[in-house]
């Protein structure tokens, strides 16, 4: 079939495709599929997941088990969401206590009812450092937070972290502004120093801890003489509030970002069931045309082999597979195939017998055409719309064959699969605590794509199949 | 002679999303009793669509239109109410046998069971009773009674066609529509089934309408013949009418009979009507026949030529034809 | 005729699963043949222990005896094809062994009554779930087959191709979440609640607790069933035998629901039977998460626990199972066509 014909079977096509709105609905979702993967940096939070999911270290900022900021807009009390500030503004000033200094600032403006989690501060620093931190309130008292004095440093992390390091400054906090009473009465132990800096000072301070709102400022000084002979540094200051919720889907308990888990596990979706789809569906229609092409022994013999695998319930023998010999995701998508390429089979068979009979055919080889030519220019065209409609409808059995294998934790734990985060959650018992943002999100994308690769498939086979028409 | 069956400007329309196909345009004809009327003309034409149409069961989307008159045996079975015409009027009035009777049993019920089920439909009758009508009228298309207990695809061509002439007869109908009862068979059984027609049809008083695409059958079985064409009648006639002497008047069955080789006269080429049947959703302006006619006038192309009487008897709708 | 093509595919049926048995005996065979082998350990350090009397150089020959006798019992020591095809022969016959941990309600080890006391569990939910399924997708895919095109027939459509990819465990976690824990209307899982309830309370609570599960594989399954029963009824609504009968004054009702239908009924079967078997695989995880001990779940146990024996039984057993409902399907087509019950000369 000349390159003329193909793109006027596909004009033909797209023309009734375009008629169905269920498949321009699967087909608009598809494509915006594509794009978030291949836009994939600027939809994720966190741009290097894919290496760090499995990194504690990664994630530490991060609140455990925190709903998706949204769920304020339901909340009666607004929780503070996390949220990462990278360029403070920095300026030199007169300090009265340390001379000159040098003074990065965060302004965090803050309008919630229950405080946020943590304050971490992170920045990279080389040589001698030594750092003030002080947050500003908004009723102008300053809470002093700590002193970080490091030497030695090459570039190394250096990390302050509110609810570890400031508890005894807080404590000075506390005594300062509140009355003996008020502390002997109130257990400080399970108060968290956050919950302190942005309560209102007064009566209620320790037992109430009505909310402080405003700007806050949080400040960081450095004597400046430090930076005086430039084997000083330091850069990449960047703050992180960790707030009781986070981000578009929350977190997990590991404290993982899960919207940006789903956006990474998409291209993996896609890709195992797209690719096992294929595959599996092109090997399928080949075996039946060869099936039907040669017949006799040829096809006896493809006809047992194609038994013996029917005969193979698919995910029990794969679940075993994989509990045994714990393969890659390699293995798993060739296993996959394995299975899937019986689908197409039978029909593409008995089609290609039809079209075996038909005169061309005869004519073809009285005109001396080798049988792979055949195949390949009379057969194989005449049954690739129908493998077409068959690849998309055999996309959402893929993935769900492989989340079901994550789900079990049989999966290959290098990449990141909805099934894998289903995995997780399961382990740490996500049900049982109502964590829904964890359960709910990845189970949905499955559905949906399942839905999507539906709709396509569906109104593939419509246009191909025209004798289910309606008119 | 009185008239069986009226039919008066029959309209059947299938109104798909592309378009209203005018299968069946103001078609008029009478049958009168005893008598049988050969409906010819190519695939398409609307034959088979004429007689679904007189059991009144156009296939959706197909709609019988309003104006459209069938009377049988004086009553206008348009008016009559769906109810009305299953019970009293098909089958019992009217009865079709099939084309190509390879498809039309279930293959799933014995011969016996959609008998007897058809019987028990119409009459009120125990089963012994209606067993033994069936034995009588298989008896008569010259099969066993052991036919009622197997299954169609058991049968070969020839006994499932027979088993369908018996089923359309056992009712006593008057009139009985067969549409290609003989096209999927062997010439030999072919002859079995139509000498068996013609016996029953002197039996039992039968009216006949035949339709086929064959011309020499329907030279052999009608006594008066309609050819139609894109859901029109072209001609109208008797047998002597059409295949005699005087030879037809419209050009396209002049050109049906030309296209049909004799056994005795040497045949060099073999004549062929141009062109394809036209599009029914948008037929052509004029006479339907005009661009495929080898003796078409500039006024064909621009009026529809009516139905005219040009001799007693003789139907024609062409300009040539007329006074 | 029809006993003999019976027989036949029966035959075939068993043959298949006979092969089967070997390819997974040569596949397995060193996972298997590991346990096997402390299993064999095990036997004889228990033994061993129960001896007294006896010195340590009696004490080591008498082990070393011992387990050689048993290696030799296992076959253990012979060549690779005839290990593999004992293996495959026991388990043909059924003969699966001991677990290594996994005990039966009992307590017994024997991996058999360990899957036959959760073969049935599963039977049961999933045959009451086709029964359903059917029931639902013959009436719903006969009102879409009677007005095709219109407003149910596209709006079911558009909701089977919804419910297609969904995975049949995502869907029972959400109804677990809606009707256990916001509705509270049913227990989250298990097969009875504890402690047990005697007589006919027994059969309710079995009931209450079988209603989500099978709720869950109803809801997904019945719409695929009625899309494609919906199809079928459409084009055999268009042959002529249909008209014929309607021709011949048999009612519209007896149309549709005799010669449509039992027209319909060998691919219908066919079709439920096929859903039947594919949501089987699915069942592996669907048991899991909702607690039921049948055959399914004993998978996801016998992995975490690495119990291979319960493991490679319950392989044996699903593909048996499987096997055998190839084989019915294809004799309860032969048993609803007459083309093939009663052959043809035609």
């Amino acid at each position: 079939m000349s390159m003329k014909d193909f793109t006027y079977r596909l004009g033909e096509f797209w023309a009734d495709f375009r008629k169905e709105t269920s498949g321009l609905i699967g087909l608009g979702i598809l494509a915006l599929c594509v794009v978030v993967v291949l836009l994939e940096p600027v939809f994720l939070p966190y741009k290097d997941i894919d290496g760090n999911w499995r990194d504690i270290t990664y994630w530490e900022d991060n609140p455990p088990a925190a709903p998706p900021a949204w769920t304020n807009l339901f909340a009666k009390e607004k929780s503070a969401t996390t949220i990462r500030f990278e360029s403070p503004s920095v300026s030199d000033e007169e300090d009265p206590e340390y001379g000159p200094v040098r003074v990065f600032t965060f302004k965090y403006p803050y309008k919630f009812d229950k405080s946020p989690l943590d304050i971490i501060m992170r920045a990279k620093g080389t040589g001698m450092l030594f750092m003030n931190i002080s947050m500003e309130r908004p009723d102008g008292n300053s809470v002093f937070l700590g002193q970080v004095y490091q030497d030695g440093l090459v570039g190394d992390q250096i990390r302050f972290a509110v609810d570890t390091d400031a508890r005894g400054s807080v404590y000075e906090f506390i005594r300062d502004h509140a009355s003996e009473e008020a502390i002997s009465q109130s257990d400080s132990s399970n108060v968290k120093p956050t919950e302190i800096i942005f309560a209102q000072t007064g009566e209620k301070m320790l037992s109430e801890r009505i909310p402080l709102k405003g700007d806050y400022l949080y400040k960081i000084k450095i004597p400046a003489s430090l930076f005086e002979d430039g084997s000083n540094s330091i850069e990449d200051v960047r703050l992180v509030v960790t707030g009781r919720v986070s981000g578009v889907l929350g977190t997990d308990t590991s404290k993982r970002d899960i919207y940006s888990g789903i956006i990474a596990g998409l291209k993996w979706a896609l890709f195992i069931g797209l690719i096992t789809s294929i595959i599996s569906v092109l090997v399928g229609v080949m075996y039946g045309i060869i099936c039907a092409y040669f017949g006799g022994a040829t096809d006896t013999i493809m006809s047992f082999i194609f038994e013996v695998f029917v005969s193979m319930p698919m995910l029990p023998i794969l679940i075993v597979l994989s509990a045994i010999f714990k393969p890659s995701i390699w293995i798993i998508i060739g296993s996959m195939i394995a299975f899937y390429w019986v689908g197409p089979v039978k029909t593409v068979r008995s089609m290609a017998l039809q079209i075996k009979e038909e005169t061309y055919i005869e004519a073809a080889k009285a005109l001396g055409s080798s049988k792979w030519r055949i195949i390949f220019k009379h057969m194989a065209p005449l049954l690739l719309p129908y493998s077409f409609a068959n690849m998309a409808l055999s996309v959402p059995g893929a993935i769900v064959a492989e989340s079901s294998l994550s789900l079990l934790g049989l999966g290959d734990p290098t990449i990141i699969s909805w099934g894998q985060i289903l995995h997780d959650a399961q382990l740490s018992g996500a049900t049982l605590n109502g964590l829904w943002w964890w359960i709910v999100p990845p189970g949905l994308f499955i559905a949906v794509m399942g839905m999507t690769f539906a709709f396509l498939g569906f109104a593939m086979d419509k246009i191909l199949h025209p004798k289910l028409r309606t008119r | 002679m009185e008239k069986l069956l009226e039919v008066k400007n029959l309209r059947l329309y299938y109104h798909t999303s592309k378009g209203a196909v005018r299968a069946l345009d103001d078609v008029s004809f009478d049958l009168r009793k005893g008598e049988t009327l050969g409906l010819v003309g190519e695939s398409g034409c609307g034959k088979t669509t004429t007689g679904v149409a007189l059991l009144k069961m156009p296939s959706p989307p197909g709609r019988i239109e309003e104006g459209s008159k069938i009377i049988l045996s004086g009553r206008d079975i348009m008016t009559l109410p769906e109810r009305e015409v299953r019970k009293n009027v098909r089958w019992e009035e009217v009865s079709m046998v099939f084309q190509g009777a390879m498809n039309c049993l279930t293959p799933v019920y014995t011969i016996g069971k959609q008998m007897l089920e058809t019987l028990h439909e119409h009459r009120d009758m125990d089963n012994k009773q209606a067993e033994e009508l069936i034995t009588e009228y298989l008896a008569l298309v010259g099969l066993p009674p052991e036919v009622m207990g197997r299954y169609p695809h058991e049968m070969s061509g020839g006994m499932k066609q027979r088993i369908v002439i018996a089923t359309a007869l056992f009712l006593k109908p008057k009139l009985v529509i067969l549409d290609e009862p003989t096209t999927a068979l062997d010439v030999i059984v072919q002859a079995q089934i139509i000498n068996l027609l013609k016996k029953l049809k002197k039996t039992f008083e039968l009216s006949f309408i035949f339709i086929t695409h064959d011309l020499s059958l329907e030279a052999e079985v009608s006594d008066r013949i309609c050819v139609m064409y894109a859901g029109k009648i072209a001609e109208l006639g008797t047998n002597q009418q059409i295949y005699g002497k005087q030879g037809p008047m419209h050009p396209y069955t002049e050109k049906l009979l030309q296209a049909t080789p004799l056994l005795r006269k040497k045949v060099d080429s073999l004549s062929y009507i141009p062109g394809t049947p036209p599009d029914l959703i948008d037929p052509p302006k004029g006479c339907r026949f005009h661009p495929r006619c080898h003796k078409v006038m500039d006024k064909c192309s621009q009026e529809e030529p009516p139905l005219l009487e040009i001799e007693p008897g003789h139907m024609v709708a062409c300009w040539r034809c007329g006074k | 005729m029809y006993k003999w093509y019976a027989f036949k595919r029966i035959l075939r049926g068993v043959f298949m699963f006979a092969l089967l048995m070997c390819l997974f005996s040569l596949l397995f065979n060193q996972v298997n043949e590991q346990t096997q082998r402390s299993q064999i350990n095990e036997q004889v350090k228990m033994e061993s222990m129960k001896l007294r009397n006896m010195r340590s150089e009696q004490l080591t020959a008498w082990r070393d005896n011992r387990l050689d006798q048993l290696t030799k019992l296992y076959k253990l020591d012979r060549p690779l094809a005839e290990r593999v095809l004992f293996r495959a022969l026991n388990t043909i016959t059924f003969r699966f062994g001991k677990s290594t941990i996994i005990k039966s309600s009992k307590g017994d080890q024997d991996v058999l009554t360990i899957l036959l006391e959760a073969l049935p569990r599963t039977m049961v939910l999933f045959s009451v779930a086709i029964v359903f399924e059917l029931i639902l997708g013959i009436w719903l895919g006969l009102k879409k087959a009677q007005k095709p095109g219109g407003r149910l027939d596209k709006s079911t459509s558009f909701v089977t191709m919804i419910i297609y990819g969904m995975p049949s465990w995502w869907l029972g976690m959400m109804l677990i979440l809606l009707f256990v824990y916001v509705l509270k209307l049913f227990p989250s899982g298990g097969v009875n609640s504890v402690p047990t309830p005697q007589g006919f309370a027994f059969v309710l609570d079995r009931l209450w607790h079988m209603a989500l599960p099978i709720m869950t594989l109803v809801i997904l399954g019945f719409w695929s069933l009625a899309f494609v029963i919906r199809n079928l009824v459409l084009g055999i609504l268009q042959e002529d035998y249909i008209m014929s009968a309607r021709a011949r004054g048999v009612p519209e009702r007896k149309v549709l629901f005799g010669h449509t239908l039992r027209t319909a009924a060998p691919p219908i079967v066919t079709m439920a039977l096929l859903s039947l078997l594919a949501s089987l695989s699915g069942a592996i995880i669907f048991e899991g998460i909702f607690s039921w001990p049948g055959l399914g779940n004993l998978y996801w146990v016998a992995v975490q626990q690495n119990d291979i024996p319960v493991l490679m039984g319950d392989l044996a057993i699903t593909t048996g199972v499987y096997q055998a409902g190839l084989v019915f399907l294809d004799l309860i087509y032969g048993f609803l066509d007459p083309r093939i019950k009663v052959g043809g000369k035609a």
